[in-house]
């Protein structure tokens, strides 16, 4: 199991310095930089300003000065919002996603593999067919579809929710999670659902039934863990999933997440903004995936041995 | 052929249907989708020839519509297309070749797959400029991954069975053999995904659109119209509700009927 | 005394009856056996009593003076786990994945209730069905032991509760020919020293009349014929018992009469054949170790091993469909090299048959095709029109009819689709062929059809044949001499009768032991 852990951190780290590298390039190589504004600047300024931000070096230089600072956690300034460190706004925004994030997975676990559970245990039966219905149909509901959908009815006609900002208490979270969560859970519905309809007809499950067992424990004990191996390789996609969603659901309900200094900051040419923020998802990315892998080795032992 | 013609593959006439609007009505239509009518700024619906009404700067709404379908769809075929081409040529070339060629370009395709690869594109979209050539370009070679690791997995179960070794046997030169043997095999579940590509591809799509960064102005996509719509829902909800769920029975008619396929198939 | 008793069972599944009038009885310590083929209704019978189909039974069953049919949930539960044991077929899916053997084990002995078993009495369970390191087992995950050795927990865990019956689904069907002695055997002991009553399924005469006191053959859901097994044997009364025996390939039947063989055609030497390991670890799995072995005109020749031995490997090596490593096949002195090197005329010399006959054909090929692919590439100076004839001939010969032209293998049965591979395999006047189990999946009378065919070929066309196989009696059928493999090394080798009658090597033995 740490054998494991210990591989997959191996091949995380080049991993992550790939994705630094080829953003770094990829941003530099783009026609236009962060200070062509309407108006063009003097060219002595221009000079003074790329001198500043270290941009007249050559590239490879400039790469080398980015990653070694990064180690020390340093993202560099920021070229649009002057004032800030790149650190300093992803310190702020960082939060903001991940309570976003984390209690859209959580969210989406409980209802996904509840109903995917009921759904099997009712299977072939009316109530079956129809929670698979619905958990189609909320696969296929865009976050920014849903998004702007829930504020308008329960902000703007039902005035329920705060349809912008995080305002006091917790309730400004409820509709960006839940815009999150929706197609989540109908995936996660319908992994559960797929994996016990297979599970449930394996011979270990005769074997438990032979058993004289009843059969809720047959269905939790010996049925429920396997099942759920599929849920926890969607898990990975699920999170940069779930990092996208917020993305356009942080600008649907303005709130300052990190999704939205990426866009603010792609749409700017904010070089240092964009890849620090790429950088962050990635490592989130590849964080989950291991979390992941953690997860497959308990439900599965034949995992373990990587 | 005639399989499609059963009522199981409703799904798949509804997104035909709108796919022929999307076509027909442009034509028929006393208004395009750029035209300004200055007579009926945020007019309801069945105001005058404006079946729908019109958006907060007095275009018709059907025809935006039926044009934002037209963009949304035809991206998402060709992105679809890009990645059945690049997805069966890499899994088919990797399940075939095997060994440490195979190893070598499925730990490529893992590592994409981890990758944040949204944020890559609109990477992409921000450097090289927003083109609606780059969207389905870059679409399509985000979405060949799953294509090649199915594909893939076809080709190296198919490549064991007992008569493909027999085909050798017989003489058949390699070529023949994936020409004649694998591909018609691997035809169906091919099909199955590209159909699963299309919803993929239009969520990626209209959400680039959304954000900005996808197909531009004067062009029209249902990811900019439901922009336009949120951004205008609380004088006009018809604006986001229209394009909203015009696109949200597209994704679920197209994933069902990808889905049944893929479940004939695998 | 019966311990279980079934008069006149009937079962439907959705309306649909499949069985009837079944008649079974076992008595405590002794054997009873039901055999038939897959569809006879034979499984049907064994598990629905117990709730474990989705079948539903009528008659009378009892169990130790309980009556299934009319059983409520809790006789029903006390049936299931108090009174019986199962061991099923499959021991790879049978235990669950992720408990420990210990774990199960501990569950089945709580069937009749507390106290639980201690750590050493669970031990001693496992030590009781022949497993070393007993208590090193108790912690692991079932995928760490071989097929074999789960085999034995599951019957450890069947009888962990002492319960009355126990009932074994083919127990050692999915197991490796050369370990299916040994777990019968174990099945043996266990009941004569626990008066177990014990019901036990099988498709395969052979491997249960050693040990079964009672038999009854079914087909198509219908008893044809039941009695004591020794009465059975040898004074069946009914057509299909009778041919069913005959279809048995038994290893005291007499020597069969083979055609005098020619001269030596296929020579190999210092064969080996090494994979790469998976992913990207170094260093090479030797599945095939420096044989050597040849092959006469008219010679039929077996390769017997058990799974993993290496045998499949090296026919496939042998028929230029498969890697060779190092080593010289040839033929009559024309060296034979590797797959992708071989020329048409030296692929026009040998044919494979293979296992599975369904997976042997190209599903979206109509039979017509699949019959004409060699001819296509291999007689590429055939026209057309003759072909269409060539591929008439080759059907008949295989005793299939015109009206099979245009079929696809979707519609053929196990049977059908096997001759089509075979005339495929002929089409094209090869020398040898090389049959890797090419009976094995098949109905014990569907493959002794099949074997008697193949008889018929090699005599009528003077074919010299390889016979892959782990079933030394039905190689003895048709094979001259018998190469035996262990490991990829050949272990044992001579004329077949002669091996038979006095084997050396302990792989000989276990197989001889298995049929």
């Amino acid at each position: 199991m740490l054998a494991l852990v210990a591989r997959r951190l191996m091949t995380a780290v080049p991993t992550l310095l790939a994705i630094i590298l080829a953003s770094f390039f990829l941003m530099r190589l783009a026609p236009g930089g962060p200070f062509d504004g309407e108006r063009p600047l003097p060219p002595e300024t221009q000079a003074a300003l790329q001198t500043a931000y270290g941009l007249d070096k050559p590239l490879w230089e400039q790469a080398w000065i980015y990653v070694s600072r990064l180690v020390q956690g340093d993202f560099g300034p920021s070229l649009v919002y002057r004032d800030f460190t790149v650190s300093e706004l992803v310190a702020q925004g960082l939060p903001i996603s991940l309570t976003l994030g984390g209690l859209a997975i959580i969210l989406a676990l409980l209802i996904g593999i509840s109903a995917g559970l009921f759904a099997a245990v009712r299977a072939g039966k009316a109530a079956d067919k129809t929670i698979m219905m619905i958990a189609t149909v909320a696969t296929a509901l865009p976050t920014f579809v849903t998004g702007p959908a829930l504020a308008l009815f329960f902000g703007l006609w039902l005035g329920l929710l705060p349809v912008s900002g995080t305002g006091e208490g917790w309730s400004w979270l409820i509709m960006p999670v839940v815009a999150l969560a929706l197609p989540v859970s109908g995936a996660i519905a319908k992994l559960t659902r797929a994996g016990l309809a297979t599970v449930l007809k394996q011979d270990h499950i005769r074997t438990a039934r032979a058993r004289g067992l009843p059969e809720t424990k047959i269905l939790f004990k010996h049925g429920l863990r396997p099942a759920l191996v599929p849920v926890a390789s969607y898990l990975g996609p699920a999170a940069a999933g779930l990092l996208t969603g917020a993305v356009v659901v942080e600008t649907v309900f303005g709130l300052p997440g990190l999704g939205r200094y990426f866009v603010q900051g792609a749409l700017n040419r904010d070089y240092p903004l964009v890849l620090g923020v790429v950088t962050l998802y990635a490592a989130l990315i590849i964080l989950f995936n291991l979390f992941a892998d953690l997860i497959y080795g308990w439900l599965d032992p034949r995992m373990r041995e990587g | 052929m005639k399989a499609l013609f059963k009522r199981d593959h409703w799904p798949l006439w509804v997104v035909l249907s709108v796919m022929a609007l999307a076509l027909i009505l442009p034509a028929v239509l006393p208004w395009t989708y750029d035209q300004i009518d200055w007579d009926a700024v945020r007019a309801p619906a069945f105001s005058g020839s404006h079946i729908f009404g019109t958006d907060e700067i007095g275009r018709d709404r059907l025809a935006r519509l039926a044009a934002g379908t037209q963009v949304t769809l035809m991206v998402a075929i060709a992105a679809a297309l890009v990645s059945l081409v690049v997805g069966i040529a890499w899994g088919a070339t990797a399940g075939w070749v095997g060994g440490k060629v195979d190893e070598a370009m499925m730990r490529f395709v893992d590592a994409l797959y981890a990758l944040p690869f949204m944020f890559i594109v609109i990477l992409l979209m921000v450097i090289f400029g927003r083109s609606i050539l780059l969207v389905f370009v870059g679409i399509g070679l985000v979405e060949w991954l799953t294509m090649a690791r199915v594909v893939r997995g076809q080709v190296m179960a198919l490549k064991q069975r007992p008569f493909i070794l027999a085909a050798e046997a017989a003489g058949s030169p390699p070529l023949t053999i994936i020409l004649k043997h694998i591909l018609p095999n691997i035809a169906g579940v091919a099909l199955a995904y590209l159909m699963l590509t299309v919803p993929q591809v239009v969520m990626v799509e209209s959400f680039l659109s959304f954000l900005g960064l996808g197909v531009q102005e004067p062009l029209t996509s249902l990811g900019i119209l439901v922009k336009e719509g949120a951004d205008d829902m609380d004088m006009t909800p018809l604006g986001l509700l229209l394009p909203g769920g015009l696109l949200v029975l597209l994704l679920v008619c197209l994933t069902i009927e990808g889905e049944r396929l893929r479940d004939i198939y695998s | 005394m019966s311990v279980y008793e079934i008069r006149n069972m009937a079962i439907q599944i959705d309306g649909k009856r499949l069985v009837e009038g079944v008649d079974i009885t076992v008595e405590a310590g002794k054997c009873t056996a039901i055999i038939g083929t897959s569809g006879s209704g034979k499984s049907l019978s064994c598990l629905t009593p117990f709730g474990l189909t989705p079948g539903e039974a009528q008659g009378s069953i009892i169990l130790d003076g309980i009556d299934l049919i009319h059983a409520d949930a809790h006789q029903m539960q006390d049936a299931r786990s108090r009174l019986t044991g199962f061991v099923f077929q499959q021991p790879l899916t049978a235990l669950t994945p992720h408990l420990t053997i210990g774990a199960q084990l501990q569950e089945a002995a709580a069937q009749v209730g507390p106290p639980r078993l201690s750590r050493h009495e669970l031990a001693q369970k496992l030590e009781r069905v022949g497993l070393s390191r007993a208590d090193e087992r108790l912690d692991q995950f079932p995928h760490r032991l071989s097929g074999g050795e789960r085999q034995r927990v599951m019957i450890a865990a069947a009888i962990a509760h002492e319960p009355k019956l126990l009932i074994a689904d083919e127990p050692t069907s999915a197991l490796d020919a050369s370990l299916r002695g040994e777990i019968m055997a174990l099945l043996d002991e266990l009941r004569l020293e626990k008066g177990l009553a014990m019901l036990l399924v099988s498709h395969d005469l052979a491997s249960v009349e050693g040990h079964a006191d009672h038999l009854i053959v079914m087909d198509q859901g219908r008893v044809v014929e039941c009695g004591s097994t020794a009465n059975l044997i040898t004074n069946p009364q009914e057509e299909y018992t009778k041919r069913l025996i005959a279809a048995t390939a038994r290893l005291d039947e007499p020597a069969p009469q083979l055609q005098a063989v020619g001269d030596i055609l296929l020579e190999i030497e210092a064969v080996t054949v090494t994979f790469p390991r998976p992913g990207w670890r170094r260093g090479k799995i030797k599945a095939v170790t420096d044989i050597s072995l040849y092959v006469r005109e008219g010679e039929a020749l077996a390769i017997v091993g058990g799974s993993g031995s290496g045998k499949s490997t090296l026919g496939k090596a042998i028929a230029g469909i498969g890697p060779l490593t190092s080593g010289t096949i040839s033929w009559q002195g024309q060296s034979l090299p590797e797959r992708r090197a071989r020329t048409i005329s030296m692929r026009a010399l040998i044919q494979p048959v293979f296992q599975d006959p369904v997976a042997s054909l190209d599903p979206q090929w109509k039979v017509r095709d699949i019959v004409a692919e060699p001819v296509k590439n291999l007689q590429s100076e055939i026209l057309r029109k003759d072909r269409d004839a060539m591929v008439l001939k080759a059907l008949e010969d295989v005793e299939l009819g015109e009206d099979y032209l245009d079929r696809m293998p979707a519609s053929l049965s196990g049977g059908q689709a096997q001759r089509v591979a075979i005339a495929r395999a002929i089409i094209a006047s090869p020398k040898l062929l090389v049959l890797d189990e090419a009976t094995s999946a098949l109905d014990p009378l569907v493959g002794s059809s099949i074997l008697q065919l193949l008889r018929k070929l090699q005599q009528a066309k003077k074919l010299s044949i390889i016979f892959i196989t782990h079933d030394i009696a039905s190689a003895r059928r048709l094979c001259h001499r018998i190469v035996v493999l262990d490991e990829g090394a050949v272990v044992e080798t001579g004329d077949m009768d002669l091996v038979i009658r006095n084997p050396q090597a302990v792989t000989t033995q276990k197989l001889i032991a298995a049929s």
